[in-house]
């Protein structure tokens, strides 16, 4: 297990790039348009400084570790490659590659949480202790999407080599994989992809 | 990517990281200890039968106390761990920490050993509530485990494990450490029982999970080169039987008794042969339970030692029974409370090794009461009827 201060300070990442994408939308929405390193170098500051506002005593990212002691790999992974290309335009993931991120999120969390809560007697969170079925389905998926070239598979073997790094508190895999908030994001975004696809498209005067 | 090269590396690298694990073992495995692997047992101290009984922290300025454990130090003292503050889940409830010279019955004044305050910043994070503390000590190194449960937001569903050690039996603990066991933002997880120790030196600690369902899990713990090791496996799913009381028969058999919170109201127990790789479906037992919690442990001499308010109502009584063949029938043995209306309850059960038996309970919410016996005065005691 690595260092309880490196533990804590990778706690930190996923809400800072939470508020800092929240902070990009607010900035967006106040006319502060001039994106570039300048701008994301400030809002990352404020989204720390917001982070280090002490709430009973307490900083505001010791009440966030209290209900989530880390965010996901892959989620971690997702908000950095939001922010980037809010900020700078590019995209650095297509459209299959959003998909098969929340489409990962979504199905996961759908087989791991109601489960681990205690629905039937199996308890899939066991699997991320040790080898198991959840190593070799995280082989198979992270090889098949780099075959594809969706780079959704970067992020899942970034998530197999924290797990060894032991980068995070938890030595579960699947807390490696995936996370609650990430789970429910994934949902919320494949339900609003599936209700504009079942929209129907209007007719274009030509 | 685009390069054919390049993602040929990330393809190799994706299949040998999930691959590693295998060069690790499961995360279970270990066989409970055998009684002869234990360290020597010395010869029983008093022959005769014999009972005491006293309050381990009389006149506590703390209007309530609960949820009691004790183990046994290398040189035969004892120490107590129990919960106390102005009401359960309130905001002082601080853990209390108590030591028993051997041969005597005047506790230790008791010490605060942990409150909210120090938790949340040995964990760096807010705490609101601790409780449940669970003390238990290594045979041969003397080294004193504490696991407790912190509360930040909500009730006991919103628990999470906690981990502090004492090499000192008592006097100093290092730094807690948060134990992450469930997937859904760690909460839920509770300890309450006696742990059981493995065949390689490691623990497997009963706990139990109460939030949507209630339902008893198993927490392994063992200390190798790379640290502490802390994972989680589950004995049944459900929504009724949970607190296990663990029980080793042998090193691949073992029961876990369950306090019961369905309408049946009966003490429900699971048996395992494959050393907690599988458990058979929960049984009821002829025994109340009246959703309170129970103790249960092996005696030397084989038998199985219950303690548990023999009620399907409330908690007014306290009795023990016991088991001479593995938990198939049971005979009551001894009344230890009754007073209708009162509650006696959370049993704590420990045979030391000089063959006398500790119990320690939550007496009537004010104090912790500790009660000591042979299995000399057991034997003397006859069956008692239900009520």
């Amino acid at each position: 297990m690595s260092h309880p201060t490196a533990i804590l300070v990778l706690s930190a990442p996923g809400p800072w790039l939470i508020l800092l994408l929240a902070l990009q939308f607010l900035a967006n929405l106040c006319g502060l348009k001039t994106r570039g390193w300048c701008r994301l170098t400030l809002l990352g500051l404020a989204a720390a400084g917001l982070l280090l506002l002490p709430i009973q005593g307490i900083r505001i990212a010791g009440w966030v570790r209290s209900v989530s002691a880390s965010s996901s790999v892959p989620f971690i992974g997702l908000l950095a490659v939001a922010v980037w290309e809010g900020e700078f335009r590019r995209k650095l993931f297509s459209n299959a590659d959003w998909i098969a991120a929340w489409a990962f999120g979504a199905l996961a969390g759908l087989g791991l949480y109601p489960l681990a809560l205690g629905w039937g007697n199996f308890d899939p969170y066991e699997w991320g202790w040790s080898f198991s079925p959840l190593f070799a389905i995280s082989a198979v998926l992270t090889a098949l999407l780099l075959w594809k070239r969706n780079r959704f598979g970067l992020l899942l073997l970034l998530a197999i080599a924290a797990y060894h790094l032991r980068l995070l508190e938890s030595a579960n895999y699947w807390d490696y994989l995936l996370d609650p908030v990430y789970c429910f994001v994934s949902l919320l975004a494949l339900a609003i992809k599936l209700g504009n696809a079942a929209r129907p498209v209007r007719a274009t005067n030509v | 990517m685009r390069r054919p090269g390049v993602r040929w590396f990330l393809i190799a690298a994706a299949i040998a990281l999930n691959s590693l694990p295998l060069l690790r073992p499961a995360h279970r495995g270990a066989e409970f200890s055998h009684p002869a692997e234990l360290p020597a047992q010395p010869p029983p101290s008093r022959p005769e039968p014999f009972f005491t009984q006293e309050l381990i922290n009389p006149g506590s300025p703390r209007a309530m106390s609960h949820v009691a454990s004790i183990c046994e130090l290398p040189d035969g003292r004892l120490a107590a761990v129990w919960y106390a503050g102005s009401r359960e889940g309130a905001p002082d409830v601080a853990v209390c920490f108590a030591r028993l010279p051997r041969g005597q019955t005047n506790w230790s004044t008791p010490q605060t050993i942990l409150t909210p305050e120090r938790a949340s910043r040995e964990l760096h994070r807010a705490v609101r509530k601790v409780g449940n503390p669970v003390i238990f000590s290594d045979a041969g190194g003397g080294k004193l485990w504490l696991l407790y449960v912190t509360i930040t937001l909500g009730g006991w569903s919103g628990s999470s494990l906690n981990l502090t050690t004492s090499n000192d039996g008592g006097l100093t603990w290092t730094p807690s450490r948060r134990l992450t066991l469930s997937p859904f933002f760690n909460l839920s997880e509770l300890v309450r029982n006696r742990p059981v120790p493995l065949s390689d030196r490691g623990w497997v600690v009963p706990i139990y999970h109460e939030c949507i369902g209630k339902f008893p899990e198993l927490l392994w713990l063992r200390e190798g080169a790379d640290g502490l090791a802390a994972t989680k496996s589950r004995i049944t799913g459900g929504r009724s039987g949970f607190q296990p009381a663990l029980v080793a028969l042998g090193t691949n058999t073992a029961l876990a008794f369950m306090r019961d919170c369905s309408p049946r109201r009966l003490i429900s127990v699971a048996q395992t042969d494959d050393a907690a790789r599988t458990w058979s479906p929960p049984r009821a037992l002829d025994l109340p339970n009246p959703d309170s919690g129970l103790s249960a442990i092996r005696l030397t001499d084989g038998r199985i030692l219950l303690a548990f308010n023999d009620s399907d109502t409330g908690r007014g009584n306290l009795r023990l029974a016991a088991s001479a063949d593995e938990g198939r029938t049971w005979k009551r043995l001894a009344t230890l409370e009754e007073e209708p209306g009162a509650e006696f309850s959370y049993p704590f059960l420990l045979q030391a090794r000089d063959g006398t038996i500790h119990l320690v309970y939550t007496w009537k919410r004010q104090a912790i009461r500790h009660v000591a016996f042979n299995a000399a005065w057991l034997n003397t005691r006859q069956s008692q009827p239900s009520t």
